[in-house]
């Protein structure tokens, strides 16, 4: 069964051509890693799956919806498919438990007491029930990020995706977020596509690895066979760069 | 000294303070129809909307440039050609209206968006609709970097209604002139006043918006 069906999709930003004949399918509960230099269109295309970027070609199903049609309702897709952002994106007018609680509120219509019972959950889940309470811009930024992570967890998708979670934080920030990463992708039927620079921890929780340049799909493989030697020279080189400090 | 305390008469100060109450009711009216106005067409400029949103942009640019005192001589002697006579407090609070709503709308849409785009996806991302995501998450937080320049707008607003006393609108100006048409000798005393009450009022405003800015940054 899969989750993400990417038949030749096409996007253009203008006369630029962001995303050449992406063929790609993601099974349920997979946990597949996307990587590739800058500018090479990874976040448009995770963008592309939750409908921030449209597309201009081709048909993209998301958990049974078609994307390529224009009359699929997005919000309705968005509930099923979370995203964590490389800023976070926290709300900055609402306290942590809010951040958590508002959608499970608004859009799933979620009781009260349930609403924030899972949410104290999720917090405690993130290790920061302790700030409950506190405004976004009085946490740090691998806080913000375990907030964000709880945030999309709250409306129970079945689809989670990751937008370099890590690229913004202090490098002493990253394990943590890394860690609560690996404990939601782990221990749930949940799929999730995540957009890193972080090999080490790529090769640990992927089953499965893209690699992309310039707009193409490169090379799709299993992790293990990935890391010990791409089949592309295009990536055989981007690995060396990479791992070499 | 004498000509000021006959100027400033009980008589004389109270008809000047019945056209106050006139220039606040005008004034108050006008900023809360024009507050709701200029925040929807804000709002539709921001949401870009096909079409809708440029005709909005047009009529928004239209209106900034063209003098008040035009829209207001258009409400009062161009309404009537057209079929409908409104009184010249209701022509001034309609032209006070479409004028300050164009500028409001302005500033709320910089406003919105001054917010990060950020904002809006991550509410987005979780399923929340364009309006809710609007309601809960953008507006609040751009109403409050937009306090002090909506303040500025409403204390102009206030001043600008003394345009209304050329259509014979019986606000402060126009009563402070039929006074001193009586007597031109009353004409200084009657600026000094003018000046004190609209000064009081205008200034009054600007430090509650102040106020309320920092209040609320806090």
């Amino acid at each position: 069964m899969s989750m993400i069906e990417f038949h030749d999709v096409q996007k253009y930003y203008g006369k630029f051509h962001a995303l050449h004949d992406i063929n790609l399918e993601i099974d349920k509960g997979e946990t597949v890693v996307l990587i590739g230099p800058s500018g090479s269109g990874k976040s448009t295309l995770i963008r592309t799956v939750n409908r921030l970027e449209s597309i201009q070609g081709g048909k993209l199903i998301v958990n049974n919806q078609d994307l390529s049609n224009p009359k699929t309702d997005s919000n309705r897709l968005r509930q099923d498919v979370g995203m964590v952002f490389q800023h976070f994106n926290l709300y900055a007018n609402k306290n942590v438990l809010e951040n958590i609680m508002l959608a499970p509120r608004i859009v799933s219509h979620m009781p009260e007491e349930e609403n924030k019972k899972q949410a104290m959950e999720l917090l405690d889940m993130v290790g920061l029930a302790d700030k409950a309470q506190n405004m976004p811009a009085q946490i740090s930024g691998g806080q913000k990020q375990r907030v964000a992570i709880a945030r999309s967890l709250a409306m129970k998708p079945k689809l989670l995706l990751f937008d370099e979670p890590t690229s913004a934080l202090d490098p002493e920030m990253i394990d943590d977020v890394l860690q609560v990463i690996k404990k939601v992708t782990s221990a749930s039927e949940m799929t999730s596509l995540i957009v890193t620079h972080e090999m080490g921890f790529a090769k640990e929780v992927a089953n499965r690895v893209i690699f992309m340049d310039q707009g193409h799909l490169v090379e799709d493989d299993e992790s293990i066979a990935f890391f010990k030697q791409p089949k592309t020279v295009r990536a055989q080189q981007f690995l060396s760069k990479i791992i070499s400090h | 000294m004498q000509t000021w305390i006959d100027a400033l008469s009980w008589l004389n100060f109270g008809f000047l303070l019945k056209g106050l109450a006139v220039t606040l009711y005008i004034s108050l009216v006008s900023i809360v129809l024009s507050f709701i106005l200029g925040s929807v067409l804000g709002i539709i400029r921001y949401s870009k909307i096909k079409f809708i949103s440029a005709a909005v942009g047009f009529v928004i640019d239209l209106v900034r440039n063209l003098p008040l005192l035009l829209i207001i001589f258009f409400t009062y002697f161009g309404m009537p050609k057209i079929g409908y006579r409104p009184s010249a407090i209701t022509s001034a609070i309609i032209a006070m209206t479409i004028f300050e709503s164009s500028m409001l709308a302005e500033i709320v849409r910089s406003g919105i968006q001054s917010v990060s785009e950020g904002q809006m996806e991550g509410a987005r991302s979780t399923g929340m609709s364009f309006v809710q995501a609007l309601w809960y998450i953008i507006l609040p937080q751009a109403y409050r970097h937009m306090i002090p320049t909506i303040i500025g707008q409403f204390v102009s607003l206030i001043k600008d209604t003394s345009l209304a006393t050329i259509i014979v609108v019986p606000e402060l100006m126009q009563h402070a002139q039929v006074i001193y048409g009586q007597n031109a000798n009353y004409i200084v005393p009657m600026f000094a006043a003018l000046t004190l009450l609209y000064f009081i009022i205008c200034f009054t405003l600007s430090m509650a918006g102040s106020y309320l800015h920092k209040h609320m940054a806090s």
